[in-house]
């Protein structure tokens, strides 16, 4: 089971720098891990933190909140606030007891494809041992 | 120490020249030691108003019911409410005006300062008496509580009976008021997160089954929810509005009606609802205890949202309620806020 074991990421992209990036990813035909399942957003900071929770809560096996460089946020200072708000859901979800590579955050413009393959490659290496998420994965 | 008489003397005094609508204090209940809630509005019920170390309410729920009062009315009384208030009650407030939720104009604070002590905690003084009731605690100079109770006069180092919030409280004086009462100094708190430890240095896993089996009791009735005078939105993300769908309701009608959070108290569900509970009192919890109080079932809410405080304070260098100017912990950033989590 644990080697078959496929995790599901759920991750929310900014508009104007991840989700460019995770695109030019595939049109640059770069191979990665088909285990995301990419949500377009419009700015990291409109990542509420109930999105989050929910998504672990509908079966999410690992939850990727990506967002524009420091500086470069089309709404000026969108990320900003992301990058506080994310800080506290982290620290919380662990405090819970959730493994803390279960969330992640990063930063990939929309130059970066190569580094939107490498952290999905390396979230789904981290997520594999982990085994599915049921801790907050509602009983169906 | 503070004299009742001279709250009760200015409490007198507004009301009599009319400065405020009523006065909310807090007042002997007939049944138990407990206090509760007093709305007084004639100047000669003054003398229901009490104060000694079993004030534990936060009273500034009700001032978000009296906003909310207000706006129902077609000509509501624009004169303020009086509302007594101790350190952390007082930081409530603060909260409210930094959101803005009420003016300055709208309330009159008589500050109560709990002068190097605090409230009790009424778990903890029923395993002291086991099972007797107390009549009256009072505070003497050598920092003892003395309880009358049937058969006599017992004595209780304070430590040993204060709120566990009052124990790690960073300011015991209010810090917005009208009238203060009682001296402001601080006690010194050498670790404002104690309780805190025990469970940090549990592993995932304990920590894991340790909010399991608490949050797994929750019934959902929401009473953290009902007390907390944080928890003032019309509409809370937990509460499912059923509406009918057709064959016009438009997408982004469904999408404004996402069902978050199943009604049902299943843990899971339980989990989201508290989690979700607490970051929104990220940086706004003011620790007054109420919802751990109110809990029927005994879930230690407060560890939730003190943890929360304890991250503001660490990676934000953020505390909540002592600024009414200062923007709020989620509303603001700094260039330096930590991003080492950050790929």
């Amino acid at each position: 089971m644990a080697e078959n074991f496929e995790p599901k990421i759920v991750a929310f992209l900014c508009k104007w720098c991840s989700s460019a990036g995770s695109d030019l990813a595939g049109v640059s035909r770069m191979q990665y891990p088909p285990n995301v399942i990419p949500i377009q957003v419009m700015c990291s900071g409109s990542v509420s933190p109930l999105y989050i929770f929910d998504a672990f809560n509908k079966g999410a096996d690992g939850v990727l909140v990506s967002g524009c460089h420091p500086g470069d946020c089309h709404y000026i200072k969108g990320n900003f606030y992301a990058r506080r708000r994310i800080a506290l859901v982290k620290n919380l979800l662990e405090f819970i007891g959730l493994e803390p590579s279960r969330f992640q955050m990063s930063w990939v413009s929309a130059a970066e494809g190569k580094k939107y393959t490498q952290i999905i490659s390396d979230f789904v290496e981290q997520l594999k041992p982990l085994g599915p998420q049921t801790k907050l994965r509602r009983n169906q | 120490m503070i004299n009742v008489e001279d709250l009760r003397k200015e409490a007198k005094r507004i009301l009599k020249e009319g400065k405020v609508k009523y006065v909310i204090g807090y007042e002997r209940d007939q049944n138990g030691l407990l206090p509760k809630p007093a709305f007084i509005k004639d100047p000669d019920d003054v003398d229901r108003m009490i104060w000694d170390p079993t004030c534990i309410h936060n009273l500034t729920k009700f001032l978000v019911d009296e906003k909310k009062r207000k706006a129902a009315e077609k000509k509501p009384d624009e004169r303020p409410v009086g509302i007594v208030v101790k350190g952390c009650d007082s930081r409530a407030i603060v909260v409210l005006l930094q959101e803005k939720y009420i003016d300055r104009e709208d309330v009159h604070i008589l500050g109560l300062s709990c002068e190097n002590y605090g409230v009790i905690d009424e778990k903890k003084l029923a395993k002291k008496l086991k099972g007797k009731k107390a009549e009256k605690i009072e505070l003497d100079d050598h920092g003892n509580f003395v309880i009358t109770a049937a058969g006599g006069t017992i004595k209780i180092p304070a430590d040993e009976l204060l709120a566990e919030r009052c124990l790690e409280c960073p300011a015991n004086f209010p810090v917005v008021y009208d009238l203060l009462l009682g001296d402001k100094k601080k006690k010194k708190v050498d670790e404002p997160f104690k309780s805190l430890e025990k469970m940090e240095s549990l592993s995932e896993n304990e920590r894991w089954s340790f909010w399991t089996e608490q949050l797994s009791k929750c019934i959902r009735c929401y009473a953290c929810r009902s007390a907390c005078p944080m928890c003032y939105c019309d509409e809370c993300v937990v509460d499912t509005i059923n509406f009918a769908v057709t064959a016009d309701t438009t997408a982004t009608e469904k999408a404004g009606k996402i069902k978050w959070v199943e009604k049902s108290p299943a843990p899971s569900e339980n989990f989201v609802y508290h989690m979700v509970r607490a970051m929104h009192l990220a940086g706004r919890c003011i620790d007054c205890g109420e919802c751990e109080r109110v809990c029927p079932l005994d879930i230690p809410l407060r560890f939730l949202n003190k943890k929360l405080e304890k991250e503001a304070k660490k990676l934000f260098g953020y505390m909540a309620g002592f600024d009414p100017d200062e923007p709020s912990l989620v509303s603001s950033f700094k260039d330096e806020d930590p991003e080492d989590f950050i790929r």
